[in-house]
C-alpha cells in the first residue's frame, strides 16, 4: 500500500518541475550583441491569432527593418494580460501589447500603457474614428463584430436574424456565451437596440425577451468552445465572434458557417499599446505604425478577417464581404461606449444570473 | 491526526528532524506562504470604475462581498453541492475501501491500483469524459432508452446534476484511500468475536465494524468535502453557466471581471471557511476517538 501510494505521486512531484522549466524559457537573450534590438508584444494564444499575426504582420515587418526583431508572448486573454502586466509594472520586459479597448482603458487608467508620440507613429492619423482612443493611448488595430455561427449540416435554412434565436428549431441546441462575458453583454445591447430602446436607459426589455430564450440555452458557458460545439452539431445555433468563425470555417471545410444579422451587431476593438517604462519605447513604437500600416492591416484582413482600423487599407472584396468594413456593414453596427459597458458589466452580470440564466 | 510517542526521544533526533525539514517547509513558505500573505495584502486594495486597482488598505471588498446577498447564495450553493457530494461519494466508497482494507486477496494490490488509478488522470480529462458519457446521445442516455427506460433524453450535463455526478467520481479515490488509511482499527478478529458470541452480520456490522471505521469516514468525508468546496474545474465545465459556487466566482471575478481585491477578498473568506471545518472535523474526531 505505501509503494503504491509514493508511486502515485511521483507524477505530481514532476509537475512543479516541468512548471519551472516552462518559466525559464521565457528569458530569452535580448541579441543585444549584433546589434539588434528586440521588441516583446503580448498578444492573443487562442485561435490561430499568433500564426497569423507573425505571419502577416510581424515576418514583413523584420524584413524592412533588419535590425528589429519582434518576439510574440501568446497569453489567452486581455485580462491574462492586464494580470501578468501588473506584476511587472515597476520593471516591464514587454514593450507593446495587443488586448480588448476596455481592458486596455483600465491599464491606461492604471499607468501601465503610456501615449503614442503621434510623430513616431504617423499612420494614426488614418485611423477610422472608432479606432481613436484618448490622449494618444494605444489605438485600434482590429475590428471584430458579434455573429452568428450555426452548424451547415443540421441547418438547412441559414439564420438571417438575431430572432432566429426564438426559433423552436434550435430549442436545446444554441450555446451562448454569457456575462461576464462580452458575447452576453453585446447581446444585451443588441437586444435592446432591436426592440427599439437602448442600452443606456434600460436593459428590462431586452432581459425579459431573454428569459424567454433561456430554455432554450444548452449551455451559457461553452466547453471546450463555442467553435467546437458547433462544429461537432453538440449545438447548432451560438453567438460568436466573426473573425474565428470566418477562421474556423475555412479550417473546418465549411461544417460551420457565420451570419451578420440583418439588425446589425456590435463591433468589438483591440487596440495596440506601448508599456510605459519600455526599455525600447523608440523601436517599439516603429512597430506599432507598421501594424497600423495599411499594408500590415490589409495583410492580416486577408489572414484572419479581421476588419482594418485604417482607412486606406485595400482590400480585396471578397475579404472585405467576410469582415463589418462594406460600408453597409458599417452603418448597421450599434455604437458602443465600451468604457461604460465596463462599468456596468457586474451589475449585468448579476442580472443575467438572477432573471435569464435561473429559467 | 493523533500524535504519537515521539515526544521522549532526544534532542539531537529533534535537531535532525528540523534538519530535514527545512528543504520541504522553505518551499512551503514560498510556494504557498508568500502568496497567501500577497492575497491577503492584495484583499485591502481597491478597485476603482470598472477594473482599475489602486494601492489601498480598505476594508471596502470584504464589506461587498459580505453584504451582496448573490455571494451568500452562492456560498450556501457551494457548500450544500459539498455536502451532498461528500454524502454520495463516502457511501458509494465505503464498501469498496472496507473491502480494499480486508481483502487477503493476491489482486489486492491490483485492486487498489485500479481504485486509484483515476487520480494519475486530470480531473479536466475525467470532466470531459462525463461530459461526453452524459451528453443528449452519449452512452448513459442512449442504454437507458434503447432499454426502453426513457423516451426523451435525460438532461444530465451542462446542470447541476452533471456536476454531482462528475464530483462524485472524481472524489471517489480520495475517498477510499483516506477511509483504507483510517479502516487501521476495524479488526475481523473484533466481528469473529461478535459473530461467535450470536450477533448477526447486520448487527456485527452496526454495533463493531462501523462505528470502528468511523475516523476513516470523518478523514475521507472531511476530504471531498474540502476538495468539493473549492473544486473549480468540474463545475465550470460541467455547470454549463448555470451552477455558480465559490471558486468560479472568484475565477470570474480574478480573470473576466478583474476586480482583484474582491476575488482576493472571497480567496480569503473561503479559506477561513475551511479552517472552520477542521477545527470542526477535529472537534468530531475525538469525539469518535475517545468514545
Amino acid at each position: 500500500m505505501r509503494r503504491m501510494s509514493t508511486r502515485a505521486l511521483l507524477p505530481l512531484l514532476l509537475v512543479p518541475a516541468v512548471a519551472l522549466s516552462a518559466c525559464s524559457t521565457g528569458n530569452a537573450s535580448d541579441g543585444a550583441d549584433d546589434g539588434t534590438t528586440t521588441v516583446r508584444l503580448m498578444a492573443y494564444a487562442t485561435g490561430g491569432f499568433k500564426e497569423k499575426y507573425v505571419k502577416a504582420v510581424i515576418q514583413p515587418f523584420e524584413a524592412a527593418h533588419p535590425n528589429i526583431k519582434v518576439e510574440y508572448d501568446p497569453v489567452v486573454s486581455s485580462a491574462e494580460m492586464l494580470g501578468r502586466l501588473r506584476t511587472q509594472k515597476s520593471n516591464p520586459t514587454i514593450d507593446v501589447v495587443i488586448m480588448d479597448l476596455s481592458v486596455a482603458e483600465s491599464a491606461n487608467k492604471e499607468g501601465i500603457f503610456t501615449p503614442l508620440d503621434p510623430a513616431a507613429v504617423p499612420n494614426m492619423k488614418d485611423l477610422s474614428e472608432h479606432a481613436k482612443v484618448r490622449d494618444n493611448f494605444g489605438p485600434g488595430v482590429t475590428f471584430d463584430n458579434l455573429a452568428l455561427v450555426y452548424n451547415t449540416e443540421a441547418v438547412t435554412t441559414p439564420p438571417t436574424s438575431w430572432n432566429d434565436l426564438w426559433d423552436p428549431a434550435y430549442k436545446g441546441k444554441i450555446s451562448i456565451s454569457a456575462p461576464p462575458q462580452l458575447d452576453g453583454i453585446g447581446l444585451t445591447v443588441i437586444l435592446s437596440k432591436i426592440l427599439g430602446g437602448d442600452y443606456t436607459t434600460s436593459i428590462d426589455p431586452a432581459i425579459e425577451r431573454l428569459r424567454k430564450l433561456a430554455p432554450s440555452v444548452q449551455t451559457w458557458n461553452p466547453q471546450p468552445d463555442t467553435y467546437t460545439l458547433v462544429k461537432s452539431g453538440q449545438v447548432n445555433l451560438a453567438l460568436a465572434w466573426n473573425a474565428r468563425a470566418q477562421l474556423q470555417h475555412d479550417q473546418s471545410n465549411g461544417a460551420l458557417d457565420v451570419v451578420l444579422p440583418k439588425e446589425g451587431s456590435i463591433m468589438q476593438v483591440n487596440t495596440i499599446n506601448l508599456v510605459k517604462g519600455s526599455k525600447r519605447a523608440s523601436d517599439a513604437q516603429t512597430f506599432i505604425d507598421y501594424a497600423l500600416s495599411p499594408e500590415a492591416q490589409a495583410l492580416f484582413a486577408a489572414e484572419m478577417f479581421y476588419a482594418p482600423t485604417n482607412t486606406l487599407a485595400k482590400v480585396d472584396d471578397e475579404v472585405a464581404q467576410r469582415t463589418v468594413m462594406t460600408p453597409e456593414k458599417l452603418k448597421t453596427m450599434i455604437a458602443v461606449d465600451w468604457n461604460r459597458l465596463a462599468e456596468q458589466r457586474a451589475q449585468w452580470t448579476e442580472i443575467w444570473r438572477k432573471d435569464v440564466i435561473s429559467q | 491526526m493523533p500524535t504519537s510517542s515521539r515526544s521522549s526521544e532526544g534532542g539531537t533526533r529533534r535537531g535532525a528532524a528540523a534538519a530535514l525539514l527545512a528543504p520541504g517547509l522553505l518551499a512551503l513558505g514560498v510556494s504557498f506562504l508568500v502568496p497567501l500573505v500577497w492575497l491577503a495584502r492584495m484583499s485591502l486594495n481597491r478597485t476603482v470604475g470598472p477594473a482599475e486597482l489602486q494601492t489601498a488598505v480598505s476594508l471596502r471588498s470584504y464589506i461587498d462581498v459580505l453584504t451582496d446577498d448573490f455571494v451568500w447564495e452562492v456560498a450556501w450553493h457551494t457548500l450544500w453541492l459539498g455536502a451532498l457530494v461528500t454524502v454520495l461519494a463516502v457511501v458509494v466508497s465505503y464498501p469498496i475501501a472496507l473491502f480494499l482494507a480486508r481483502t487477503r486477496s493476491r489482486l489486492r494490490g491490483l485492486l487498489m491500483a485500479l481504485a486509484i488509478a483515476p487520480l494519475l488522470t486530470s480531473s479536466v480529462v475525467r470532466t470531459f469524459g462525463w461530459l461526453i458519457l452524459l451528453s443528449d446521445d452519449g452512452i448513459v442516455n442512449s442504454a437507458l432508452s434503447g432499454l426502453g427506460i426513457i423516451g426523451e433524453p435525460l438532461t444530465l450535463t451542462n446542470n447541476v446534476t452533471g456536476v454531482v455526478i462528475a464530483l462524485v467520481e472524481i472524489m471517489m479515490p480520495y475517498a477510499i484511500l483516506a477511509m483504507i488509511a483510517g479502516f487501521g482499527r476495524v479488526s475481523k478478529d473484533l466481528e469473529d468475536a461478535a459473530g461467535s458470541l450470536g450477533a448477526g452480520r447486520l448487527r456485527c456490522f452496526v454495533r463493531i465494524t462501523f462505528p470502528l471505521s468511523l475516523p476513516g469516514v470523518l478523514t475521507g468525508a472531511l476530504m471531498v468535502f474540502v476538495l468539493t468546496v473549492s473544486a473549480f474545474i468540474t463545475p465550470r465545465l460541467m455547470g454549463g453557466g448555470r451552477v455558480f459556487v465559490i471558486a468560479t466566482e472568484i475565477y470570474d471575478q480574478a480573470t473576466t471581471t478583474l476586480d482583484w481585491p474582491r476575488a482576493s477578498a472571497l480567496s480569503v473568506l473561503l479559506l477561513l471557511l475551511f479552517g472552520v471545518f477542521l477545527v470542526l472535523y477535529q472537534r468530531l474526531f475525538r469525539m469518535v476517538e475517545g468514545r
